[in-house]
C-alpha cells in the first residue's frame, strides 16, 4: 500500500515549566522545573504536596469569556495550543477544506474539575440542581468537539481514552489517517486537567506519587536512585499534522515528519507494567518497522520516576538495541514537568520536534545517584547538541497501553 | 423591594452570567436572539435567580421567558404571591 508522507507543521503548548513552544523549550533545554507546591486548592490534609501546576496561564489570550467559563480546563489547554499550533502553520480554511481536517485528541480523565464541583454542589443543593451543562462539560470528547467548533473542521472527531499513553494515540491515529488518505490535515495532541482534591486523593491512594514536599524541583527524579514516585502535571501538547505535499504546496513551514507509530498492550496488570518490559520492547520494535528503521539518535523516554517503569523501560530500551542502547542518549521530561497523565506524550512530541529542529537533546534532570538497575545515557543534568535524524518517544499507560512514536528530521 | 429595583437585578446577574456589559442590557433585551443565550444557558440562569431571590422557578416557566422584563414580571408576580400587598 502507497503510504503518504505526513508532517509536523504546527505546535501548541502549555506546561509547568513554559506555556508557549519558545518558552517551555527554553525552559527544558535549561533544565528547570516546573514542579512547586500546588495551590489549585489546599494540600494540608494531603500526603503530597506537590504537583507541576501550570501558573499564570491565562485562558482568555486564547478564547473569549463567554466560551472560557463554559469548558473545563483540560479544554483551556486544547483551545490555547490549537490556536497556538495553527498560527504558527498558517493554515488556511476554505469551505472546501474543512471536511479534510480531522480533530483527534488524548485525555485520561477528561473535565474532573467541574465534574467534582458539580458532585459537591448536587450533593449540597440537590439533584433538581445539577447543572445542565455538566454532560458537555465533562466528557472527555469536549475538546475535539469545542476545537472543531470554534475552527469548523468537520472531518473526524475523537478522543482517545488510554490514561497515561491517551495523547500519543492520538498522535499516533491521527498520523495513520492521513497516511491512508482519509484526511489531509489533523489537529491533535494531548491535554489534562488531573489537580482536583478527589482525583487527587485517588492517585495518592495508590501510592505512586512522590512525597518530596520540602523540595519540589527535586521530587521529580527518574533513573535516580532516591526517586520516591512520581509527580502529577498538568498542561496540553498541540501538534497540527499535515500530508506532506498539502504543506509543501502552500509552503507550510514543515516542523518535522511523523514516520513511525505503534501501540499494544501489555495483558498484564492495571497498574504495574510487566517487569520485564516485553510489551514496552515489542511496541518499539513495532514502530521501529513501521518507520523502516533498525536504530534512532535519541529516545524521549516514559520515565515517570517510579521504580517499576523505570526498570522496566530500561530493559526494553536494551532488549530492542542491544549493545547499541548504551550509545543512544534516553531523558526524561516528566523529570521537569511531572507527569500530566494524557497530555504527557503529546507534550512530548512537542519536544522531539523542537529537539529535531535545533539538534540539542534536553537533560534529564534530578540524576544525581544513577540506580544501579539504570545504566543507560540519560543525559543527566545538561542539555547536550547531538546529530539528531530520527528519534523515538515512548509512552506507557495504566492499564499496559502502550505506544512508541518516531519522529525524523524534515527533508 | 420594587419593580426597578428588581430589574436592575436581573440585569446584574444577567451581565455577569453572560460576560455582557450591563449598560447593553435594558428591559426589552432579548436572552437568545440579541445575548446568544441558548438551553442550557437559560437553565444557568433561572437556578442563579433561584439563589438570589430565594424561589423556586419551574421549567414551563423557564420556555416562557424571552425577555429581561419576562424575567422581571414573573419574579414580581412571584414575590407578591409570597407577600400579598397589605392596602
Amino acid at each position: 500500500m502507497n503510504r503518504r508522507r505526513v508532517v509536523v507543521t504546527g505546535l501548541g503548548v502549555a506546561a509547568a515549566n513554559g506555556v508557549g513552544v519558545e518558552t517551555f523549550w527554553r525552559a527544558n533545554l535549561e533544565g528547570r522545573s516546573g514542579i512547586s507546591r500546588l495551590d489549585a486548592f489546599n494540600p494540608d490534609e494531603f500526603a503530597v504536596k506537590i504537583a507541576g501546576q501550570i501558573r499564570g496561564f491565562d485562558p482568555l489570550a486564547y478564547m473569549t469569556e463567554d466560551v472560557a467559563k463554559r469548558v473545563d480546563r483540560f479544554v483551556h489547554f486544547g483551545l490555547a495550543g490549537a490556536q497556538m499550533a495553527l498560527t504558527q502553520s498558517r493554515l488556511n480554511l476554505t469551505p472546501e477544506n474543512v471536511e479534510r481536517v480531522g480533530v483527534i485528541f488524548g485525555s485520561g480523565l477528561g473535565g474532573q474539575l467541574f465534574h467534582e464541583e458539580q458532585i459537591l454542589s448536587t450533593f449540597e443543593r440537590g439533584f433538581m440542581r445539577t447543572n445542565p451543562i455538566s454532560v458537555p462539560r465533562v466528557s472527555p470528547n469536549a475538546v475535539a468537539s469545542q476545537i472543531a467548533i470554534r475552527y469548523g473542521f468537520k472531518g473526524p472527531n475523537m478522543v482517545i481514552s488510554t490514561a497515561c499513553a491517551s495523547g500519543a494515540h492520538a498522535i499516533g491515529e491521527a498520523f495513520r489517517k492521513i497516511q491512508y488518505g482519509e484526511i489531509d490535515v489533523c489537529l491533535t495532541g494531548g491535554v489534562e486537567a488531573p489537580l482536583t482534591r478527589f482525583n487527587f486523593s485517588a492517585y495518592c491512594a495508590m501510592r505512586v506519587l512522590s512525597k518530596n514536599n520540602d523540595n519540589p524541583t527535586a521530587a521529580s527524579r527518574p533513573f535516580d536512585r532516591d526517586r520516591d514516585g512520581f509527580v502529577m502535571g498538568e498542561g496540553g501538547g498541540i501538534l497540527l499534522l499535515e500530508e506532506r505535499d498539502h504543506a509543501l504546496a502552500r509552503g507550510a513551514p514543515i516542523l518535522s515528519e511523523v514516520t513511525g507509530y505503534a501501540c499494544n498492550s501489555g495483558a498484564h496488570h492495571m497498574v504495574i507494567p510487566d517487569p520485564d518490559g516485553a510489551d514496552a520492547a515489542r511496541v518499539m520494535v513495532a514502530a521501529l518497522a513501521d518507520a523502516g528503521l533498525s536504530r534512532v539518535d535519541y529516545i524521549n523516554a516514559h520515565a515517570t520516576s517510579t521504580k517499576a517503569n523505570d526498570y522496566a523501560e530500561t530493559k526494553a530500551i536494551k532488549a530492542v538495541f542491544g549493545a547499541a542502547a548504551y550509545r543512544i542518549p534516553v531523558s526524561s521530561t516528566k523529570s521537569m514537568i511531572g507527569h500530566s497523565i494524557g497530555a504527557a506524550g503529546a507534550i512530548e512530541a512537542v519536544v522531539c520536534t523542537q529537539a529535531l529542529r535545533d539538534q540539542i537533546i534536553p537533560p534529564t534532570i534530578n540524576l544525581d545517584q544513577p540506580d544501579p538497575e539504570c545504566d543507560l545515557d540519560y543525559v543527566p543534568g545538561k542539555a547536550r547538541p547531538s546529530r539528531l535524524q530520527h528519534v523515538l518517544s515512548n509512552s506507557f499507560g495504566f492499564g499496559n497501553c502502550n505506544v512508541s512514536l518516531i519522529f525524523s528530521q524534515a527533508t | 423591594m420594587t419593580v426597578p429595583e428588581i430589574q436592575q437585578k436581573v440585569i446584574a446577574i444577567v451581565a455577569q452570567k453572560f460576560s455582557v456589559d450591563a449598560v447593553k442590557i435594558n428591559g426589552e433585551t432579548r436572552l437568545a436572539e440579541d445575548l446568544g443565550v441558548d438551553s442550557f444557558g437559560a437553565v444557568e440562569l433561572m437556578f442563579e435567580l433561584e439563589e438570589a431571590f430565594n424561589l423556586k422557578i419551574e421549567d414551563s416557566e423557564i420556555a416562557r421567558v424571552r425577555t429581561v422584563n419576562d424575567i422581571v414580571a414573573y419574579l414580581v408576580s412571584w414575590l407578591d404571591k409570597q407577600n400579598p400587598p397589605t392596602t
